[in-house]
């Protein structure tokens, strides 16, 4: 079942992201009606680009400790902002070989979240054709929920 | 094979006398391998003949010390062999900068992915003593589509009139050929109009090179669908219209160009072909318009490119 106040918030290393989550402490601070999950996505990094199986998994790690930095960071203000920690939660999941948009709307779907937040940065038109942009990717694979996109 | 046989026998393929041969089974050290060299890999045995060049633009000569010219011991057979080389740069595209691999690995797997297929390069890869995929391509008989395109002097009117439809009708056939590769989760990599070959004998395109590959997980196949559009734009304007050249050129065009008719990642080729040139196809035209800077969408797929220039091709000449 859906239900709008469960809201599943995308975080990554980028600045945007953390807007999106301050944004999220504003409208939401003080209030103990909804219950948000920070959600951070692993990316593995690609063994066709690392060779050495060391130094691929120190890669991983770096990747891995800097989310839960992160998830960290987004946890602190959400509190911070008078949420109720018991309504607060975080976790770490991995691509699984999807999008990172495709892996938080999967998320989204599991969870029954109503809303998802994400943030964007500025990309250009170029930048979005060429790299893609979960933002895009969260937009167009939305059904049956709201997405705020916080620029 | 001892090793007298061994000499009379690559000097037998190779068609004159070596002044020595010498077996190698670890091929790390790739910059001393060299003519005469023999390089034994699971059991099947290479004659190193040469050194293979750049053929990138602007790079013609350079020497690829990784990837050597040899001969097939077994029947004489003309290959090319991949050493393992490992690589990053910054890959400039237009006024981006992305990272770039050269993996082996991804090409090892695309290899035995398009075995049989002939819109492909086809090779073998073996494991040599230290573990490295050296990949062992057939050498392809022909050279880069381009090449043959720009030795051939036609103005563009007869161009359209007489080359245009046939060469789309190939091209087709290279998108078929990226669907499939997309369709089992790999990408090319490095898409360009030398990166395609047509085979002296049928004349068939084939693709080569699967070695490139970037962290682009947002949207995978993104570079794959640019380097196409820029092919599509090459075939179509027999060369990409460049603004500098038709400023020189054709000055009495420019005044109709505007921002929107140029490539979205490289603000200089002018897309829109159909102010240069009035007589093709709306429905072509409109496919090349989705990779330009006024294009309110792009294609994700390359079978939504496939699904457009279809019908556009039946309105060719």
């Amino acid at each position: 079942m859906i239900l709008w106040n469960r809201i599943l918030v995308g975080v990554d290393e980028g600045e945007a992201s953390l807007g999106a989550v301050r944004y999220l402490a504003a409208v939401l601070g003080g209030s103990n009606t909804s219950k948000v999950r920070l959600l951070a996505v692993y990316q593995p990094p690609d063994p066709d680009l690392e060779p050495d199986p060391t130094a691929l998994a120190a890669q991983a790690a770096e990747r891995r400790l800097a989310l839960e930095a992160r998830l960290a960071e987004a946890y602190h203000i959400l509190v911070e902002a008078r949420l109720a920690q018991e309504n607060v939660s975080t976790e770490l999941v991995e691509t699984q070989g999807r999008s990172i948009g495709a892996t938080i709307m999967a998320e989204q779907a599991a969870g029954g979240y109503g809303t998802v937040v994400v943030g964007r940065r500025g990309m250009t038109k170029a930048e979005e054709f060429l790299f893609g942009s979960v933002s895009s990717n969260v937009v167009h694979q939305a059904t049956d929920c709201c997405v705020w996109v916080v620029a | 094979m001892p090793e007298d046989g061994l000499k009379r026998r690559a000097e037998e393929v190779l068609g004159r006398a070596l002044d020595r041969v010498r077996v190698v089974t670890d091929t790390t050290q790739f910059m001393e391998l060299s003519r005469g060299d023999v390089l034994d890999l699971q059991g099947k045995r290479y004659l190193i003949t040469g050194v293979a060049y750049e053929g990138r633009f602007g790079l013609d000569e350079e020497p690829k010390h990784w990837v050597k010219r040899a001969l097939d011991l077994a029947d004489g057979g003309q290959k090319l062999i991949k050493l393992v080389f490992y690589e990053q740069f910054d890959l400039p595209i237009g006024q981006f900068k992305v990272r770039c691999y050269r993996s082996p690995r991804k090409e090892a797997r695309i290899l035995e992915l398009v075995r049989g297929r002939p819109e492909f390069m086809q090779g073998v890869t073996f494991i040599d003593a230290a573990g490295n995929e050296v990949r062992v391509l057939d050498r392809i008989p022909g050279q880069s589509m381009d090449r043959v395109l720009d030795a051939q002097r036609l103005d563009h009117p007869t161009y359209y009139q007489t080359r245009l439809k046939g060469l789309l009708t190939k091209f087709m056939g290279c998108l078929e050929a990226i669907a499939f590769l997309h369709a089992h989760g790999e990408r090319h990599g490095d898409i360009r109009r030398d990166h395609i070959f047509e085979h002296n004998g049928h004349g068939g395109w084939i693709w080569i090179d699967f070695d490139y590959n970037f962290e682009l997980a947002e949207s995978p196949f993104g570079l794959d669908l640019f380097g196409l559009g820029n092919v599509l734009c090459y075939l179509v304007g027999r060369g990409i219209p460049i603004l500098q050249d038709i400023k020189r050129e054709r000055p009495e065009v420019l005044g109709r160009l505007d921002s929107g008719d140029l490539s979205l990642v490289i603000p200089n080729r002018v897309f829109n072909l159909r102010k240069l040139y009035p007589y093709l196809p709306e429905e072509l035209n409109r496919v090349l318009m989705h990779f330009s800077a006024s294009a309110p969408i792009f294609y994700e797929r390359v079978g939504e490119m496939i699904d457009d220039l279809g019908p556009a091709l039946e309105l060719l000449p």
